[in-house]
């Protein structure tokens, strides 16, 4: 039955065996980057599957060196500049619909992140039941560089995680490996790459699709892997005080502070990363993981949809379109932003990415239906 | 004997028995026909913007708030538990009261660590005082100890040397409060005298020698009481007392005292004991302390009306040791606003948990192997809640209307704060206690969990009835000043102007002998039947005391004796004053379906009001329209019924400072979810 639905869409890869289906998102050379033709058959294939009684368990993977570096932004902007913004919205509009469905999945999906999960593909992934890292992964939230702003719920789990790391890592964009995702709650499990063909193997046979087998089959191949002396996960308490603070410019001048009390590299590091983000994104980041925080998974998709559309629209700014000019197009690493400082950008600028885009045609996101599936616990605690 | 032998037994089974099976080997058990949790939101609709909504309520602040309700759930201090998936945070009431204090203590230096009281005291305006409310409004939410701590602290002893004191104390004291160099109490109740501020008996005496104040407690009811921080933490505290220059008493007056030095070690001539353990607001560390020739230097004397000369000479602007006074209490108002607005805060926990349990707790089907119902598809269910409810919602405008009444307040708006504050204060207060109460029954068994909240709430806020001014005593306050306003008008043959009275000067709104649905929903009919009876119970409490006195009685006695129409027009004034607010928050906004559902609040707190035993007992409502009445509030229940799960998600409190049971009570209370 899903066989018939892969041959048609290139873009993901379908295998169907026993109860277990596997998708592979299969555009290897550009790093599995999501364009629509690759999110509307997922889209497609997680309904159909939660449909089927057949199927129990979904495994999603990359081909290649990622599991996926998220949107394919530089094809996004293409579109819109040759076109309407509208096109790019319901690019985003389609991604969000697929993380609301996996989120509140009634079915399992393990995500096997052996690479690159950045962005979407962390959207892809870590609204999921499991999540396996290796020691091929690398994780990021790359988006204030970019002069856009951690989407696809990342509100949701970043702000979830200890303290205010999530707060570092959404606004820094910091690189995490698969020990580090493990340690700070993205991963539920750390499985060496070399046993990943034993596990897919081990979780296709099980057929079973309750969350206590499936979690300690995977256990079967897991390590506990140790974190890197240099780990920025044992600098918890200085990113909780600096990270906490209220608004962007407390933060900076708390790690300014911090600088003060002790010569750190990392800490300059952190400063200087922070300067060279959008100060429009790094506002509005900040206010999203905070209202994301207090709030389930459907209203943190509904917010990011209204600033995306602002974003795209670029009528509050157009950073988003010279991030993506100096990072992707032209490459000159130069960004020039616009407001450039942080204390140019008004409450009421930054109020206006979280209300409704004043167009007539425009509507706010609509979350698919759930009720009609009898949603298990975890996806009932994320409503 | 045989008993004990059985419980061995028991024991015994219980420790070799091989722990029974995990629902992992048993997947049958979750799978069969068992009832399942179905959350509200998923077959709830919201039929307007409850972030709007939100906004509209909260009136101010809402990114500050959510910072805040971040910091608290983010850290360990405030002793989050997972229940259902789902984080909660709530103080562990299970601690000895000794912990609980240690705890409300870290929790402030976290948060002060996180800047949360930057310029509480060293800033000046309107934005800090609102920034301030939403802070305290907030931090109520999550326990009244730590918000108690903090008010005894910033608007106590912060307010006092503000208000009471002059420049030189703001310079010595206001930054070292802010950041907790200081820790501060407040030190004006005894155990003989409470409301009566001016009947302390605490003596202080001048030595001009030594240019010292000497404070005393001449007596055991003049020991300071309930004194909040003096157990454990507070290093200085400000004594209330009499001041006897030269053998005359001058009245009551504050003096800065530093009771305990940096190390926590108490000074000497001061004795402290604990009040000790507490029905609820366990994490605050009441104290009464006892001076004994206690010397304070001269320049710590609060002295904005009063101030004694370094020769011992008293001198003050205000000569009528009343208005002394009066100018004295008048500071004092600002826990009063924060006591009454963060009351409507504690009722939004209780309703937010008993209609989302409604939502999802059934009892009884109508018919065998039918589905059972839902608590609040109940029309009693509806008629419990969805009134409170509307309460909550008529209150939330008023006390938006009173915080800002406050922070623009001017030297002619003191007495109208004085006054709106009381009766906003009791009658809030006195609705909460009810509100939680009803939400607790609501809730049946799991309302008496204290994880649950609600019912535990009701021990925690039990205080606020008698805090910052009793109650009743505040509402007869309210009811002299609206007999003085009378007799003002009266007297001067003046039109009545302010408080919201100007309706007096107009004829005598008619009741309409036969009332309809269409009547009954209009808001000039509510605010004409409101008006009526606060109209016509001033006129018989004028007439009421002047009939004491035309016997002879003196006015403070005439007063005494009248109190039961002081009662109904205490209350009177408050219902008409919150639905005033209500009415104007109202008018605000375009036409829409927000607007549609805050009409149906709006007739539904007004026909509550007209539920009232004084509209049958005066005579405004005839038993016919009473019944008209009845049956329209019942029929609005209905009507808001499929709002209410957007009604209470529009209170903008985080799941996380909810409770389990508005949550998945069915997998927060699972097998697996044990500690095993």
């Amino acid at each position: 039955m899903a066989s018939s639905v892969s041959s048609q869409q290139d873009q993901v890869l379908v295998e169907a065996i026993s109860s277990a289906r596997i998708l592979t998102l299969n555009r290897p050379k550009q790093l599995n980057a999501q364009t629509i033709q690759m999110i509307s058959p997922l889209l497609e294939l997680f309904l159909a599957f939660e449909k089927d009684p057949n199927v129990k368990l979904v495994i999603l993977k990359g081909k290649g060196r990622a599991f996926s570096v998220g949107g394919d932004v530089a094809a996004v902007v293409r579109d819109i500049r040759a076109d309407d913004w509208r096109v790019g919205a319901n690019f985003f509009m389609k991604v969000y619909t697929l993380n609301y469905l996996m989120a509140t999945y009634s079915k399992l999906q393990v995500s096997i992140l052996n690479g690159i999960v950045m962005g979407g593909g962390a959207g892809a992934s870590l609204h999921g039941r499991f999540c396996v890292a290796t020691e091929n992964t690398i994780f990021a939230m790359p988006e204030t560089a970019l002069g856009l702003f951690p989407d696809v719920a990342a509100s949701y789990f970043l702000s979830r995680l200890p303290g205010f790391f999530g707060e570092y890592v959404g606004l820094t964009g910091s690189r995490l490996d698969g020990a580090e995702m493990l340690a700070c709650g993205l991963a539920t499990h750390f499985v060496p790459s070399v046993k990943l063909p034993m596990l897919e193997a081990a979780l296709c046979d099980v057929d079973s699709s309750d969350p206590v087998i499936i979690s300690s089959i995977i256990d079967q191949y897991c390590e506990q892997p140790s974190l890197k002396e240099q780990s920025v996960y044992n600098r918890l308490d200085v990113i909780d005080r600096c990270f906490s603070q209220k608004t962007v410019e407390e933060i900076l001048s708390a790690l300014e502070r911090e600088v003060v009390h002790q010569m750190d590299g990392w800490i300059s590091a952190t400063i200087q990363t922070l300067k060279k983000a959008s100060p429009t994104s790094l506002k509005i980041s900040l206010r999203s993981i905070r209202e994301g925080r207090l709030q389930g998974v459907g209203a943190c998709l509904v917010r990011d949809y209204r600033m995306v559309c602002h974003v795209l629209q670029g009528e509050l700014s157009k950073d988003f379109y010279e991030g993506c000019r100096a990072i992707l197009l032209d490459k000159d690493k130069n960004p020039k932003w616009e407001p450039s400082k942080l204390e140019l950008i008004a409450d009421s600028t930054v109020d206006c990415y979280f209300s409704k885009v004043n167009n007539e045609e425009w509507e706010d996101l609509k979350l698919p239906t759930r009720a009609k599936f009898n949603l298990p616990p975890y996806a009932i605690a994320k409503l | 004997m045989d008993r004990a032998l059985q419980r061995t037994k028991i024991l015994t089974d219980h420790l070799f028995q091989s722990s029974p099976s995990s629902p992992a080997q048993t997947p049958s058990l979750s799978s069969n026909a068992c009832l399942n949790y179905s959350p509200p939101e998923l077959s709830e609709n919201y039929a307007f913007d409850i972030k709007h909504m939100r906004k509209l309520i909260d009136g101010h602040n809402v990114e500050e708030r959510d910072w805040l309700f971040g910091l608290m759930r983010q850290s360990k201090l405030f002793n989050p538990k997972v229940r259902g998936g789902k984080v909660f945070v709530s103080p562990d009431y299970n601690q000895s009261m000794e912990q609980q204090r240690e705890m409300t203590m870290k929790r402030i230096e976290y948060l002060l660590e996180r800047g949360v009281f930057r310029g509480w005291l060293t800033e000046i305006g309107e934005e800090v005082q609102m920034r301030k409310f939403a802070c305290f409004e907030v931090l109520s939410i999550y326990d009244h100890s730590i918000a108690t701590k903090l008010g005894v602290h910033f608007f106590l002893w912060g307010g006092a040397i503000q208000f009471f004191g002059t420049k030189h104390h703001h310079d010595k004291w206001l930054r070292d409060t802010e950041n907790f160099s200081i820790k501060c109490s407040f030190a004006m109740t005894e155990l003989g005298h409470g409301s009566n501020v001016r009947g302390v008996e605490t003596v202080t005496t001048y030595d001009s020698n030594t240019g010292e104040f000497v404070i005393n407690t001449p007596c055991e009811t003049a020991q300071k009481y309930w004194i909040g921080g003096a157990a454990n933490h507070a290093t200085h505290t400000i004594v209330f007392s009499q001041l006897n220059i030269n053998g005359t008493n001058q009245g009551v007056h504050a003096f800065i005292a530093q009771i305990r030095d940096a190390n926590g070690n108490i000074c000497p001539n001061i004795r402290i004991a604990d009040c000790g353990h507490k029905i609820g607001l366990n994490g605050v560390d009441n104290g009464r302390i006892w001076f004994d020739n206690f010397r304070v230097p001269r320049e710590n004397l609060l002295n904005s009306v009063a101030d004694v000369s370094p020769d011992g000479k008293y001198l003050s602007s205000i000569k009528d040791p009343d208005q002394r006074f009066a100018a004295f209490m008048a500071p004092l108002t600002v826990g009063r606003v924060n006591i009454a607005v963060s009351a409507v805060y504690q009722s939004k926990v209780g309703l937010a948990v008993a209609i989302r349990y409604a939502l999802t707790r059934r009892a009884f089907s109508l018919k065998p192997n039918e589905p059972e119902i839902l608590l609040l598809d109940y029309p009693s269910h509806q008629r419990r809640l969805l009134p409170l409810l509307a309460k909550i919602y008529a209150m939330s405008f008023a006390a938006n209307y009173l915080k800002m009444l406050y922070v623009k307040r001017t030297p002619q708006s003191n007495k109208t704060i004085h006054i709106v504050s009381s009766s906003f204060k009791a009658t809030f207060t006195w609705n909460n206690m009810q509100i939680l109460q009803e939400c607790r029954e609501a809730c049946g068994g799991q309302g008496l969990k204290t994880e649950n909240r609600v019912g535990h709430l009701k021990g925690e806020y039990d205080v606020q009835s008698t805090f910052e001014g009793d109650n009743n005593i505040l509402m007869q306050q309210v009811s002299k000043a609206l007999l003085a306003e009378y007799v003002a008008a009266q007297k001067r043959n003046k039109a009545f102007k302010g408080l919201g009275l100007e309706h007096m000067n107009k004829p005598c709104p008619i009741i309409p002998s036969q009332l309809t649905s269409t009547t009954l929903r209009c808001s000039q009919f509510q605010m004409d039947a409101l008006c009526l009876r606060e109209r016509d119970l001033l006129n018989l409490f004028v007439a009421d005391v002047s009939q004491y006195q035309a016997k002879g009685e003196s006015t403070e006695r005439a007063f005494i004796m009248s109190y039961q129409l002081a009662e109904d027009l205490g209350r009177a004034f408050s219902d008409r004053a919150i639905f005033q607010t209500f009415v104007e928050a109202e008018a605000t906004l375009a036409a829409g379906s927000l607007k549609d559902v805050l009409g149906m609040l709006r007739s539904l707190y007004a026909l509550i009001c007209l539920e009232d035993a004084a509209f049958l007992r005066y005579g405004y409502l005839s038993v016919g329209n009473a019944a008209t009445v009845r049956r329209e509030i019942t029929k609005i229940c209905s009507e808001l019924r499929p709002h209410a799960l957007a009604l209470v998600s529009s209170f903008g409190i985080p799941d996380t400072f909810l409770s389990p049971i508005a949550f998945n009570w069915i997998d927060a209370n699972s097998w697996s979810s044990v500690e095993h």
